[in-house]
This record gives structure tokens, C-alpha cells and sequence, in this order.
């Protein structure tokens, strides 16, 4: 087809056209920082880990008490501690991963590796959300069937407000805050997918479709 | 990292940094985004370097190093301002019905690759480079028979373009 190499012609003829850099400003370029996705996501990973495990810090110790009172203080220690072996599984496998990410890799690859390192910390992410849901479902299963205590623990005894209504309130409060937290959640996962990974996943998606 | 390496790179960099410059011109349509994109190359090359144990051509690796950020590390959306689409090209010429000379035919062709698709820039950029089918398909890493009968849509597309 002619016109095609007419195209390959002009294609070669406008290499003289480029600007040629300078050993100096080759040097200026590869001490400046690199803003690739790689390295955001790293950033991001490694900031998903710190929220996730930091927030097991968030909890006061007065909490740690009332749990005391309804004996449960040695079954969440012991989920603490196979919390932190798995984190240290988690953190295994996404180092493992992340190392394997290689620029020299075919493009298929190198997608691949990419999307493989950001689902692992996903799957972290999922593992600590199920967590959460589980053990408040459980805490809340048994301090809701043991109101006296519950009543007893916050003190409500010498209020004037009638306990029943505190009781109620104090559900509809968590269930409230349970919305609202997976509302943020999915609103953070849009933003990160929506900017990060959007062009990579369709990229990935189009060489994919290519070799079927 | 040592001076010495650094110093070797850019020297190889230097006399092959026309293959960067040409992934950029293939996936970005005005300056800025030319030169923010050949930085981001510039640097993958160079923290990759030490890795090259020279058993391939070093252009082959700049090739594929460059596409490899062109399409998967860089994430900047400057360089995907549309200009025209396909329709629009075909509907212009359509409509005033002259005979494009050369000048006019390479517009044309330029203008409909700024809109393929980066997998589809991946596969015509290294066509106009002649590079053969079996190391086009190494470097996207799709097998050679579907780099091929992509390459050939791609063209006839082109060509659907130029003679409506």
C-alpha cells in the first residue's frame, strides 16, 4: 500500500526534527524523581497497611475493660495476635510481588505483575473489612443479649434516661457509623481505581481481548 | 550508583535517544506532554540499566522499556486531548471531495493514529519501525499470528481514511 510507505518514509524523514540532549541535560533528567503508577502504588499500599493496622491502636483501653466485664478480653487478644500474623503473611506476599515488577517485562507482564501487587494489598484490605464486620457483629451479638450488663458497664444505672431507649440508640448509632464507614470506603476505592488503575486496567483488558 | 555506569549510560543513551523521542511523538500531541513523557522514560531506563546484561540490543530494550511506560507507568492525562475522530476525518473528506495530496494524506494519517487506542499506537509505532511480527509480539507479549491480523486491521483502517 502506498500510502503507508509514504508514511514510513516521512516517519523516518522527521527523526531529524528531534532536539538532541546534551550529555548535561541527559544528566539533569535522570536525577529528577520518576512519577510512574509503580511507585503511587507502593505509596499508596504501604499507606493502606498503616490505616488498617493503626487503627487496632485506635482503640482506647477503657474499651479493653468493658469487654473485660462481658470476658472477652483473652478471646481478643488472641484474634489480635492471628491479626498479626496474617498482616505479616500480607506484607510477605506484597513485598514478593512488588519486587517481581519488572520494566524489561513484555507489556502483558508487566500489567499483569502490576495488577497482581495491587490486589494483594486489596485482598488485605477485604480481609480487615470482613474482620471488622465479624467481630463487632459478634461483640454487639453479645452484649445486646446481656443488657443488664451493658446497662451496668456504661454506667447508665443512675441516669434518668430509661435504659431501653439507650439501648436502642446506642444501635441505631453503630449501625449509622457501620454506613457511613462503607460509604468512605467505597468512595476512597472509586477514586483510587478511577485514577490510578483506569488506563491500566483497560489497556490490560484491550491486550487481553487481543489473545483470546 | 556508580559514576562510571552513569557516565556509560548516557553516553548510550545519547546516541539512541531518537527511539524515545519517537514513543513520545506516537503517544503525545504537543510539547509538554512530549517532554514530561520522554523525562518519565529517561528515568526507567536509567534505574533499569543496571539490569542490562547486553544480551539483547540495547535499542530493543529502549523499545520496549519505552512503550512499557508510554503504556503502563505513565498516568498523565494531558496527552489524551482529542483532536478528531474517525468520523469527523471521514465526513471532512466526504464532504469537499478533493484529491489529498501527500502533505494532506499524511495529515490524515497522523490525526487518525493521535486516535488509537495505546495498545493500537504500541502496534503501528513498532510497524513503522520494522520491527518483524515476532518481536512485536515479544514485546506486548500477545502471540505473533494476532500482532499480525491486528497490524492488518489497523492498516486497512488507514487506508479506509485515506480512500473513503
Amino acid at each position: 500500500m502506498k500510502e503507508l510507505d509514504l508514511l514510513k518514509k516521512d516517519w523516518k524523514k522527521r527523526e531529524a526534527d528531534f532536539p538532541k540532549l546534551s550529555y548535561n541535560e541527559i544528566y539533569k533528567l535522570i536525577h529528577k524523581k520518576s512519577s510512574s503508577i509503580v511507585k503511587w502504588i507502593f505509596i499508596i499500599c504501604i499507606a493502606e497497611f498503616i490505616f488498617w493496622t493503626g487503627l487496632n491502636f485506635l482503640i482506647p483501653e477503657s474499651y479493653l475493660d468493658i469487654y473485660e466485664q462481658f470476658h472477652l478480653k483473652t478471646f481478643l487478644y488472641v484474634t489480635q495476635g492471628i491479626h498479626y500474623v496474617i498482616l505479616f503473611v500480607f506484607l510477605i506476599l506484597f513485598y514478593k510481588n512488588f519486587k517481581a515488577i519488572s520494566v524489561i517485562d513484555s507489556t502483558n507482564l508487566l500489567m499483569r505483575k502490576i495488577i497482581k501487587t495491587r490486589k494483594t494489598v486489596n485482598y488485605y484490605v477485604y480481609y480487615n473489612i470482613a474482620l471488622y464486620a465479624i467481630l463487632s457483629l459478634a461483640l454487639n451479638a453479645i452484649m445486646f443479649s446481656n443488657p443488664e450488663t451493658l446497662v451496668e458497664v456504661m454506667s447508665m444505672e443512675n441516669s434518668n434516661v430509661n435504659s431501653k431507649t439507650f439501648l436502642n440508640v446506642l444501635l441505631f448509632v453503630q449501625i449509622v457509623t457501620f454506613i457511613i464507614m462503607c460509604g468512605f470506603l467505597w468512595l476512597y476505592y472509586r477514586i483510587i481505581y478511577g485514577i490510578l488503575l483506569k488506563k491500566l486496567s483497560s489497556n490490560y483488558k484491550e491486550l487481553e481481548n487481543l489473545n483470546v | 550508583m556508580n559514576k562510571d555506569l552513569e557516565h556509560k549510560f548516557i553516553d548510550e543513551f545519547q546516541k539512541n535517544q531518537n527511539i524515545v523521542h519517537k514513543v513520545c511523538r506516537i503517544y503525545t500531541n504537543n510539547q509538554d506532554a512530549h517532554n514530561d513523557l520522554f523525562q518519565e522514560i529517561t528515568i526507567q531506563l536509567w534505574k533499569a540499566y543496571p539490569k542490562f546484561r547486553g544480551d539483547s540490543k540495547l535499542s530493543t530494550w529502549m523499545y520496549r522499556i519505552g512503550l512499557n511506560t508510554a503504556i503502563t507507568l505513565y498516568r498523565k492525562s494531558k496527552r489524551t486531548i482529542q483532536t478528531q475522530d474517525f468520523e469527523s476525518v471521514l465526513h471532512k473528506i466526504e464532504a469537499t471531495d478533493y484529491d489529498p495530496t501527500e502533505e494532506e494524506q499524511l495529515k490524515l494519517m497522523y490525526e487518525a493514529i493521535h486516535q488509537l487506542s495505546d495498545i493500537e499506537k504500541a502496534l503501528i509505532f513498532l510497524y513503522l519501525e520494522e520491527k518483524n511480527y515476532k518481536e512485536i509480539a515479544e514485546t506486548l507479549g500477545i502471540s505473533e499470528v494476532n500482532a499480525r491480523v491486528k497490524i492488518n486491521r489497523i492498516k486497512t483502517r488507514l487506508k479506509a481514511i485515506l480512500n473513503p
